[in-house]
This record gives C-alpha cells, sequence and structure tokens, in this order.
C-alpha cells in the first residue's frame, strides 16, 4: 500500500534543484525567510541556485547585497536578531572568511552571551570543496573552523534528497547553521527528491553502504570516493560500511558507536587538509570510546597539508586508491 | 530648531558657560523634561563612579568609563522608543540606563551575578536585554555595525516604524565594520542612526593618528548619507540632533551618521594609564570648562530652575539609590557552575550531553 510520503511526487533532481526546492518550499511556507548575497538576485546566484527567485519572491526577499561578506554575514546576524530568517549565500566558502568574524564572533556566541534571550537563527550556505578546477580560493573544505566554534552547527550534504531535507531542517533550526554544498556534485549527483517540504533532522547520519568488514567514515562530497572505493576493495571481498555523517556539529555519535562496534577497522575520509581536520575529532572520540572494539588502526585521508593546488588538484584529493590503501592498512594490521 | 549636516563646527544648542542659544526653545522640550535630562546626567555619573570604584576594590575585573560623555550617551538614547534597538560597544552603559537597564542589573553585570541578564558570562561591557532590544556588545571593536544594519534592514523589510541606534567610538570608524555597515545602510535606505562617540582616543591612539579626514561625519558624503557633527558636551544638541535623525528614520528617509565630539575623562577602561598619552592640562581643560552636566546646571540655573539646595538633595538621592542597587546586585547569587553549558544552542547537543553528565558528577549534583 502506497504512503503518504511515497504519494508525494518524485523528481529527478540534481543538488542545484534540490537546494532551490528547499529554498522555495521554506520561503512559500514562512515569509520571514530572506534570501541575501552576491548575485543572487537577477543572476541568480553564480550556480544558480536561486535562479528565479527574486522574480517570485521579490527584493526584499531575495537580496543583492553589496560585494562585502562582513556585510552579508552582519547584515544576517542582525536581521536574524529582529526575527527574520536570513538564508545568507556566500559565492564560494573561501570567501566567506571576510565574515568569518561575523559569523564565529557574533552569530556563534550571540544566544550565550545574552543567556538565551538573544539568538541567530540563520543559515549561511556556500559550495565548498575541490574537483572542479577552482584553484586555491574556489575549493577549499573549511569545515574544522566552523566545527570547532561552540554555537555553531554545520551540516555538508552529499546527495540532492538530503540536501533539500538538511536545507530545511538548518532553516527551521533555532540556532546558526553553516551549510556546506559539495559543488562537484551539485550537477553531477542525482538522485529522487519529493515535491514540497519534508526533514532530514540534523545531527543523524546515514548509512550509505552496509560491510561489516571496515567502517568509512565521510560526509560531502568524499562519500562518493569512499563508495568507489568500497567497490575496487569489493573484489578482493573486502565489505566496507559506508557512513555519510551528514551534520558534523553536532556529529552522530551513536551511528559511529554501532559501526566501530560492528566492524571494528575506521578509516575516516575528509577532503580538507589533515592536521588539524575534522576527522582528527572523529578519531580522537573513537579512541576515547570505543577503542575496545578497534582491531587495527584508525586511519585518516585527506588532503595534503598544503593550500589547495589548480593544476593538481587531482594529486591533491583523495581519490578510491588512497583510500582502498588505507583500508588495506587498517585491515592487514 | 533646523538640524544641518555637514557642519565645519559643533553643532550646539547651549554655550560652554550654559548660555542658551536661540533654538532652546524650539526644541519643545517642558520644564519637568529638562529636569529629568538633568537628573539622568546625574544619575548616569554616579552609576559610572561606583563601577569605576567597584574595580579599584578588585572586586570586578574591567570596567570603561563614560565619565565626560554622559551628554552623547543620555542626550541620544532620549529620543528612542522602547521598541528601536539599540546596539552599543563597550561604552554605552549610560544610553543603555535610559533604555531601561536597571544599575542593579548593571552592577550585577559587573559583578557577574544571577541578576546580570547575561548572567556573568561577558567581560563587564555591557548586558544585553531582549524586552529592552538592548543587544549585548561583543568585545570585539565595530562588530555591532554591520549587525545594527541587518536589524535596520529587517526593520525596513517588516515596514515597522521602528529604528535602530549603533554606537561606536572614533576608533571603530577604522575597523571594515564601519565602512561595510555605512555602505549597507545607505544603500537599503536602513532605518538607522550610526551614532559615533568622538571621545578623541582610542586608547591612547589621537584622531588624528587614526584617521585623515578632519571630521568623522564628513565620512558620510561617500556614502550617500548625512552626516552630523554635533557637540557631544551639549546634551540638548545631542538631543536634537539625534531626535532629527531618528524621525527621519521613522519616516522612511533613511540612515544617519552622528559624530558626537566628547571627550573621556577616564583611562580607556581600569586596564589604562592615560597619563602616558594625554598632554598637559588637556583633561583639565575639558573637565572644568566643558563638564557636560556643569553646562546643563548652568542653564538651569540661569532658567531659574535650579539652586544649590536642589542640587544637593537630587546628588543624595542618586547616591542612595545608587547604594541600593549596588546592594540589590550583591544579593544576587552566582550563576550555578552547571549552567557554564547551557545557551550554547538552544537544545544541548549530544556532546554537551555527555559533557554535562561529567560535570555534574565532579560537582556532585544531577
Ligand atoms: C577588533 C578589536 N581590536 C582591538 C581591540 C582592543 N580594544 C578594545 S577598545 C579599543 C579602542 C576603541 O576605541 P574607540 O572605538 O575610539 O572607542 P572608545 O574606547 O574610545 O570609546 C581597542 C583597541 C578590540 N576589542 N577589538
Amino acid at each position: 500500500m502506497a504512503t503518504a510520503q511515497a504519494e508525494k511526487k518524485q523528481t529527478t533532481s540534481t543538488m542545484v534543484q534540490a537546494v532551490r526546492s528547499a529554498l522555495i518550499d521554506e520561503m512559500s511556507r514562512d515569509e520571514d525567510v530572506v534570501l541575501l548575497g552576491e548575485d543572487i538576485g537577477i543572476r541568480g546566484g553564480v550556480f544558480l541556485v536561486t535562479e528565479g527567485l527574486i522574480d517570485q519572491f521579490g527584493k526584499d526577499r531575495v537580496i543583492d547585497t553589496p560585494l562585502a561578506e562582513l556585510g552579508i554575514i552582519g547584515a544576517a546576524v542582525g536581521m536574524s536578531l529582529y526575527g527574520l530568517k536570513p538564508v545568507a549565500e556566500i559565492q564560494f566558502i573561501d570567501f566567506l572568511f571576510p565574515g568569518f568574524d561575523m559569523l564565529v564572533s557574533e552569530a556563534a556566541k550571540m544566544r550565550y552571551r545574552s543567556a538565551g534571550e538573544f539568538a541567530c537563527p540563520m543559515v549561511v550556505r556556500s559550495p565548498y570543496g575541490g574537483g572542479v578546477r577552482g584553484g586555491g580560493y574556489h575549493s577549499q573544505s573549511p569545515e574544522a573552523y566552523f566545527v570547532s566554534t561552540p554555537g555553531l552547527k554545520v551540516v555538508a550534504p552529499s546527495n540532492p534528497y538530503d540536501a533539500k531535507g538538511l536545507l530545511i531542517a538548518s532553516i527551521r533550526d533555532p540556532d546558526p547553521v553553516v551549510f556546506m554544498e559539495p559543488k562537484k556534485i551539485y550537477r553531477a549527483v542525482k538522485n529522487e527528491v519529493p515535491e514540497g517540504a519534508y526533514e532530514v533532522p540534523l545531527g543523524k547520519a546515514a548509512v550509505t553502504r552496509e560491510g561489516k568488514h571496515v567502517s568509512l567514515i565521510s560526509f560531502g562530497a568524499m562519500v562518493h570516493v569512499g563508495l568507489e572505493a568500497a567497490e575496487l576493495v569489493k573484489k578482493d571481498g573486502v565489505e566496507v560500511e559506508v557512513i555519510d555523517l551528514r551534520t558534523l556539529q553536532p556529529y552522530d555519535m551513536d551511528a559511529i558507536a554501532k559501526t566501530v562496534a560492528k566492524t571494528g577497522h575506521v578509516v575516516l575520509l575528509q577532503e580538507a587538509p589533515t592536521i588539524g581536520g575534522f576527522m582528527g575529532e572523529i578519531a580522537a572520540h573513537i579512541a576515547e570510546h570505543h577503542i575496545g572494539y578497534l582491531e587495527g588502526p584508525l586511519v585518516r585521508v585527506g588532503g595534503w597539508d598544503t593550500p589547495f593546488p589548480y593544476a593538481l588538484e587531482k594529486a591533491y584529493m583523495p581519490n578510491a586508491e588512497r583510500v582502498k590503501r588505507a583500508i588495506q592498512k587498517t585491515l592487514n594490521y | 530648531m533646523t538640524v544641518t549636516p555637514f557642519t565645519d563646527t559643533p553643532i550646539k544648542v547651549l554655550e560652554y558657560d550654559g548660555t542658551p542659544g536661540p533654538d532652546v526653545d524650539s526644541l519643545g522640550l517642558s520644564k519637568d523634561e529638562f529636569l529629568s535630562i538633568y537628573r539622568w546626567l546625574v544619575y548616569a555619573r554616579a552609576v559610572d563612579d561606583r563601577g569605576y570604584i567597584l574595580v579599584r576594590q578588585g572586586r570586578s575585573g574591567f570596567y570603561a568609563q563614560i565619565a565626560g560623555q554622559e551628554a552623547s550617551q543620555i542626550g541620544s538614547a532620549l529620543p528612542l522608543e522602547r521598541t528601536d534597538y539599540l546596539f552599543g560597544d563597550h561604552r554605552s552603559q549610560g544610553s543603555m540606563l535610559v533604555k531601561g537597564l536597571r544599575a542593579a542589573e548593571w552592577f550585577a553585570h559587573q559583578l557577574g551575578r544571577m541578576l546580570d541578564p547575561s548572567k556573568g558570562r561577558l567581560m563587564p561591557h555591557g548586558p544585553g536585554r531582549k524586552d529592552l532590544r538592548i543587544v549585548p556588545p561583543s568585545s570585539t571593536v565595530g562588530n555591532q555595525i554591520t549587525e545594527a544594519v541587518g536589524t535596520a534592514m529587517a526593520q525596513k523589510i517588516k515596514k515597522t516604524k521602528e529604528m535602530t541606534i549603533c554606537y561606536f567610538g572614533d576608533g571603530a570608524t577604522s575597523e571594515g565594520d564601519f565602512h561595510v555597515g555605512m555602505n549597507f545602510a545607505a544603500v537599503y535606505g536602513s532605518p538607522i542612526i550610526l551614532f559615533c562617540q568622538n571621545n578623541q582616543y582610542a586608547i591612547s591612539v589621537r584622531l588624528d593618528e587614526q584617521t585623515h579626514t578632519k571630521t568623522i561625519a564628513e565620512k558620510a558624503k561617500a556614502y550617500g548619507m548625512e552626516g552630523y557633527l554635533v557637540d557631544g558636551n551639549d546634551v540638548l544638541a545631542v538631543y536634537a540632533v539625534t531626535k532629527h535623525c531618528a524621525d527621519k528614520a521613522r519616516r522612511g528617509d533613511g540612515p544617519s551618521l552622528i559624530e558626537a565630539y566628547t571627550y573621556r575623562y577616564g583611562p580607556h577602561s581600569s586596564a589604562d594609564d592615560d597619563t602616558r598619552y594625554r598632554p598637559k592640562g588637556e583633561l583639565e581643560m575639558w573637565r572644568n570648562e566643558r563638564d557636560p552636566i556643569t553646562r546643563f546646571r548652568r542653564f538651569l540655573e540661569k532658567r531659574k530652575l535650579w539652586d544649590d539646595a536642589k542640587e544637593q538633595k537630587l546628588q543624595a538621592e542618586c547616591k542612595a539609590e545608587v547604594a541600593a542597587a549596588l546592594e540589590e546586585a550583591e544579593k544576587s547569587p552566582a550563576p550555578e557552575p552547571i549552567t557554564v553549558l547551557d545557551d550554547a544552542y538552544e537544545k544541548l547537543t549530544p556532546q554537551l550531553e555527555w559533557e554535562r553528565k561529567e560535570l555534574a558528577a565532579e560537582l556532585g549534583i544531577n
């Protein structure tokens, strides 16, 4: 028998379409939701995520701002204090740094510093990550900065279905959320996305592929590299369980506990440079709480500890071969 | 009175000796309102004096005095409605008091007690109170400016008749936040007053080392808004100019920059030694010849509204009120240690719940 959910019309969507659809649904539902950012109006955003929205919602709700990220994030903080639900777009997450101060000193700390009286329910969405020949300033994965800032939540979807549900959950969340969109798979990955609003809850990981020998924990575009690696080692009889964290702050400790107990071997995959990266946190967490289950070393796979290179991005970014070697390293310990 | 932007000399209503200029009666202030303004000036100084003593006694860790700047603070806050938003900086307590913050809350803030609306979370430079629409400042100089503009943008989007005022010092005008905020405010025609208290120093750095424009107010031109230079030690002038700009904002005629030219008497903060950088005689000149409180009292005396007996009575009243406020603050308990984990997020994250268990065990509570 068909459930209500299944009856919802499904469309095969890209992540760009899914994000737009989330924005349309939430803006239609709640008139306090406003968008602001550079070129998001008539131009529709550099990746065309907000294409057409200014016609639908008007320029009071789809606000083309001057070229100043500090202003975008600062204004979003002020708007959220007043009761609007700003969704700020930063063209590339690499350019969030001019607004970083407003994010970490203001949005993140407002609730705490006012002892709960004021809060900044706002979302900063931005494409992140490499693999699109963007060079050093259009390719970074700076999640570690945000994850280590208490007060912020950090989300990074790996597919269109999750992107829509997570973005809607982020917009409805009472706290400020950094929503990182993996631009490499903006259009490359498609799946079925229902029409109408639905939430994928923050803080809940997904088991993207079941397996019993090794747990591969990742998020965002790297989930697909993990899946590729899982296919590679399948030939050798290794069954990889792929965990997509979906939310990095807070992260899903239960899902981690479960998979570690199940496999006893863990590979941690991120695109960012390895030193000080988010996967170091997951490694520490597992070492602290689940060491009894471990049968091999926690192996991290990340970008090299250099700035992101333009011509050599292929050599830089983690690939399935590297992940495969990491899997072998923990298994053959 | 007509309020003119971009003047070369500060707009004033009273002479330094309190002699009223021709505009006084066009302000539409009654006798009682004059007296109430005076009371605010005296009360703010009494709170300020006591606040500074708390640091000297080692009972509070930090204090940035407003002494010398009372006219800027009181005069600019009086035209605000309760529903208007106030974004302050580390030296805004006078304006906050006018907006409704109680002195007892201010002292509790200095002492880190529960009565502090911010529950002891901040270095004592200003709490917030949502019902009064006072946003708590952070310590980062200038950050409040783009935020305040965002709130004003939201007020315009929501089509309310409210406006926002944002306070900052002359030093803050060198930060990017000021320039970005001015630009955003002008582009969106936001209902905001960007209020610079130019006390001529940012810690030790003099204005001419801070910026090469003659005034702060003239910077407004570059962004396409009006800038007003006002005598910040003339409470009536500050009131008139702020009222003018607030009315303008409420009419939908956009933002203004106000520069209140004033002087601080104390060191930058309790951690500063101002004798290292002030030229000899400068402080004495301002204190003896331009004090905002004396100046206004002289005006009241000329109008036969004030005398020594009234002065003595008011001083005694303010002293008693301040003592009572401090006592109330001291009675308020310190925050419970377990509250350290509250309010980072609306609800504790799973990670914070673990940490709460750990801390609770440490504290022997549940
Ligand atoms: C971004 C930043 N840099 C430096 C400081 C240290 N600091 C605190 S107040 C201050 C001077 C501020 O001067 P001004 O803006 O003129 O305000 P005033 O203290 O004179 O009222 C400085 C440098 C800070 N708090 N934030």
